[in-house]
């Protein structure tokens, strides 16, 4: 099998007169391992890196603390948890984790490392690890491993989680995005059979909102606060369905002033007062799922979690007639097509940590296919994979409800699109560039005024 | 050579001096230690070498470190720099947020004393009645100002919620409003919610101040005004009213100085959106360093301290004044 994976890139290296880090590029995403990567650069004339290796670690009386985003299922979050102090215990290793905020996990991330001092392990989101390219520590054996258990990588995730081709971080999927929505509702408004004919375009899904709103009570609601999650999910997808970019493919041209995307922005304003909770625009990746559950919109841009919440007993959002109620459709299409942003989460060891080789341990453990299998389980179809390997799973395929989370994987794109996922998508990202646009558009009510000041921000990032 | 007399005064002149009237004192050769003892300058850099150490180490500099990766281009875990003198800080007045956050910052310090004032004094002159439970309210006073900032700014962040607010659901109640406030997803309203909370933090600052002046004046001054037939507030201006002049305008000069390193408050209602309309000093330079443009986010930071350098010598030479 791994031969067969090698021999295919050998042959398409050869064809396509692959560089070398092209060759790392695709061999990672089909999941071979060192050894087959070793032999695929030799064969086509490239030079094969020297990968350490280790020696078994001694790891008695060690330490390792971990800093993680908090998850939106809290069990999975308790089961990360258990987890790592099982195997803490398991190797006498001294194991906490820290679970914070997403906004807050990129700056405690930054303080660390300009400090030299912090957690072992940080979890990365989406283009993150560019940030950090030169003090996390190379982990090519580690991906490789990882890769060969997800079935190889899918390219939206090398995009996002690899730098240029090299692995400092092992990617471990991400939350993906869809409609949640009241099917009653919708019906109410005038939908017929919802799940069959949910607004396919941006414009008919405004439409339908307005109903929603005037004559249902139950607006659209979108939060478009600065926060990691569910704004930027929804205004990166609708910025592309507009014919916007961020920058040309040469990573620099900035692409986002456009005509169609000034029309687009203008419906998307319009349509604000007359379909949207207005109050949305302080809204974080937490408020819509509360302003859902407690029965105050009829349809958010979101991961799975608030289906999730009101399907769980135990939890203090069950509500079964709502999770009844509660179906999902892809996001909808503008002119330009039909996108999500889609880039995966990853874990990576930081170069000042002194206990790297726990890190290491615990990274290995924790990406081999039992340990990992469970973890997404517990998600429930929150988190999708960033291989093939396990989509196959129950939890993705047994809740057709849950399908147009996973369908995701074949409309994404990554940030700073159509350039690398790189530093500089991951600068205009943290400044919320594409998002405040929309934020700015539909308070001043002046679009062309917002897109001009976004595609300054850009142009000073991108051009810096 | 020094010489003395019997008494051991020093002579001036060996001239005036008979030879057999003169004392000799033979002269000591004084040890390091005893110099040292005996120099008052020695012993006052040796009491102040702690605190010295301590404001080098800890203030000095990382405040000289600070003006120079300011004036670089240093992103956090990249080792290439490069010294580009004031670039940051020409760059940051032509940025709109900046320009936003400076606004901000005195809309948020300068544009809440005034209310803040107005009712520290009135808290302070009802609590300086002597009436039932009197101490226990005066402690209540301070409660705002006592419980850590996160906390007090988590339960604001609930009563503010756009979607949940207890605010809003009170109002809608009483038919005040048709729905849900915006508390925080209205630029003007978001920066109302956070002079609002900032307000209700202040408040026993300039209650406490003002009271503990009041305090401090005899009851037998109003006792004689009210006798001579001062009203109320005549009384006010002539007793308690010179006594505490200086204490309001003291908390009005802490009250402007501590928004410009404020930060809890901000950060938890409002992350400085939406659309990064609420950004204080303190919450853009983190949001800049978030994305590890360290220069940048260093450069925000010291662009207070020009401002805050003249609102200190003001407010000490007032202290010292006092």
């Amino acid at each position: 099998m791994t031969e067969d994976r090698s021999a295919t890139l050998i042959s398409e290296a050869k064809a396509m007169r692959y560089s070398r880090r092209t060759v790392m590029k695709r061999a990672s995403a089909m999941g071979l391992s060192a050894a087959a990567l070793g032999s695929v650069l030799s064969a086509t004339g490239h030079a094969v890196s020297a990968a350490p290796n280790r020696a078994p670690a001694l790891l008695q009386g060690g330490s390792l603390n971990m800093l993680i985003s908090t998850a939106f299922v809290p069990a999975a979050q308790d089961f990360f948890q258990e987890q790592a102090t099982t195997w803490g215990e398991d190797n006498s290793v001294d194991v906490t984790v820290d679970f914070i905020n997403w906004p807050d996990l990129q700056p405690r991330t930054t303080s660390a490392v300009q400090a030299g001092a912090g957690p072992d392990i940080v979890e990365l989101w989406d283009t993150i690890p560019y940030l950090f390219s030169e003090n996390l520590v190379p982990l090519p054996d580690l991906a490789a491993q990882a890769a060969e258990v997800q079935g190889g990588f899918y390219d939206w995730v090398v995009n996002t989680a690899a730098i240029d081709g090299e692995w400092r971080s092992i990617p471990h999927g991400t939350s993906s995005a869809a409609i949640a929505y009241r099917k009653s509702y919708f019906e109410q408004a005038g939908v017929e059979n919802p799940e069959e004919n949910f607004p396919a375009t941006w414009e008919e899904l405004f439409e339908v909102g307005r109903v929603l709103k005037e004559e249902v009570g139950k607006p659209l609601g979108q939060a478009l606060g600065q926060s990691l999650g569910d704004p930027p999910g929804f205004c990166y997808p609708y910025m592309w369905s507009y014919g916007s970019m961020e920058v040309e493919e040469d990573g620099t041209t900035v692409a986002f002033d456009t005509d169609l995307f000034r029309e687009g922005l203008e419906m998307f304003v319009q349509a604000w007062p007359e379909a949207f909770d207005e109050t949305g625009l302080g809204w974080d990746d937490s408020t819509n799922n509360s302003a859902y559950l407690s029965d105050q919109i009829s349809a958010t841009q979101n991961g799975s979690s608030i289906y999730l919440a009101a399907l769980d007993e135990e939890g203090e959002n069950y509500n079964p007639e709502l999770a009844e109620d509660t179906f999902h459709a892809p996001l909808p299409s503008g002119p330009e097509g039909q996108f999500a942003s889609l880039g995966s989460r990853s874990m990576g060891i930081l170069d000042y940590s002194p206990n790297q080789d726990e890190a290491m341990a615990f990274l290995e453990w924790w990406f081999s296919a039992e340990p990992f299998q469970a973890w997404l389980e517990v998600f429930e179809g929150y988190i999708i994979p960033p291989g093939p390997a396990f989509i196959e799973l129950p939890v993705f395929v047994e809740d057709p409800k849950l399908a147009p989370y996973t369908d995701v994987v074949n409309f994404g794109r990554n940030k700073g699109y159509a350039g690398p996922a790189n530093l500089r998508a991951a600068q205009a990202s943290s400044q919320y560039v594409v998002v405040n646009t929309f934020a700015e558009a539909v308070q001043s009510g002046d679009v062309g005024a917002a897109i001009e000041q976004g595609a300054q921000m850009l142009e000073r990032i991108y051009n810096r | 050579m020094v010489h003395y007399d019997s008494q051991g005064f020093a002579m001036s002149t060996l001239q005036e001096t008979r030879p057999s009237e003169r004392v000799i004192v033979p002269e000591v050769q004084e040890g390091f230690w005893t110099r040292f003892q005996r120099r008052e300058s020695s012993l006052a850099w040796l009491f102040l070498a702690p605190g010295l150490l301590i404001l080098i180490l800890f203030i000095a500099y990382p405040f000289g470190y600070g003006i120079y990766i300011s004036m670089t281009d240093a992103f956090v875990g990249f080792a290439e720099r490069n010294f580009i003198w004031l670039e940051n800080y020409r760059r940051l007045l032509d940025d709109p947020i900046f320009q936003k956050t400076v606004r901000n910052t005195f809309v948020y310090g300068v544009g809440t004393v005034p209310f803040k004032l107005a009712l520290g004094l009135g808290l302070a002159l009802v609590l300086n009645q002597k009436f039932r439970f009197s101490r226990l309210y005066r402690a209540f006073l301070l409660l705002p100002w006592i419980v850590p900032t996160a906390i007090s700014s988590l339960a604001f962040l609930m009563l503010f919620n756009g979607v949940m607010s207890p605010i809003s659901w009170v109002l809608e109640d009483w038919g005040v409003i048709g729905g849900s406030i915006n508390f925080l997803g209205d630029p003007i309203n978001a920066i109302i919610s956070l002079c609002v909370a900032n307000i209700w933090r202040g408040v026993p600052f300039f209650g406490i101040s003002i009271l503990a002046g009041l305090q401090a004046v005899p009851d037998d001054l109003n006792e004689a005004a009210a006798l001579d037939g001062a009203n109320a507030w005549q009384r006010f201006m002539a007793v308690p009213g010179p006594v505490i002049r200086n204490t309001p305008l003291i908390a009005t000069l802490f009250s402007i100085i501590w928004p410009f390193a404020d930060f809890q408050l901000v950060y938890v209602l409002t992350k400085g959106g939406p659309a990064n309309s609420t950004h204080i000093f303190g919450t853009y330079s983190y949001q800049t360093l978030g994305y590890t443009d360290i220069g940048t986010a260093a450069a925000i930071s010291l662009y207070m301290f020009p401002i805050l350098s003249v609102l200190a010598v003001i407010l000490l030479r007032y202290v010292r004044r006092d």
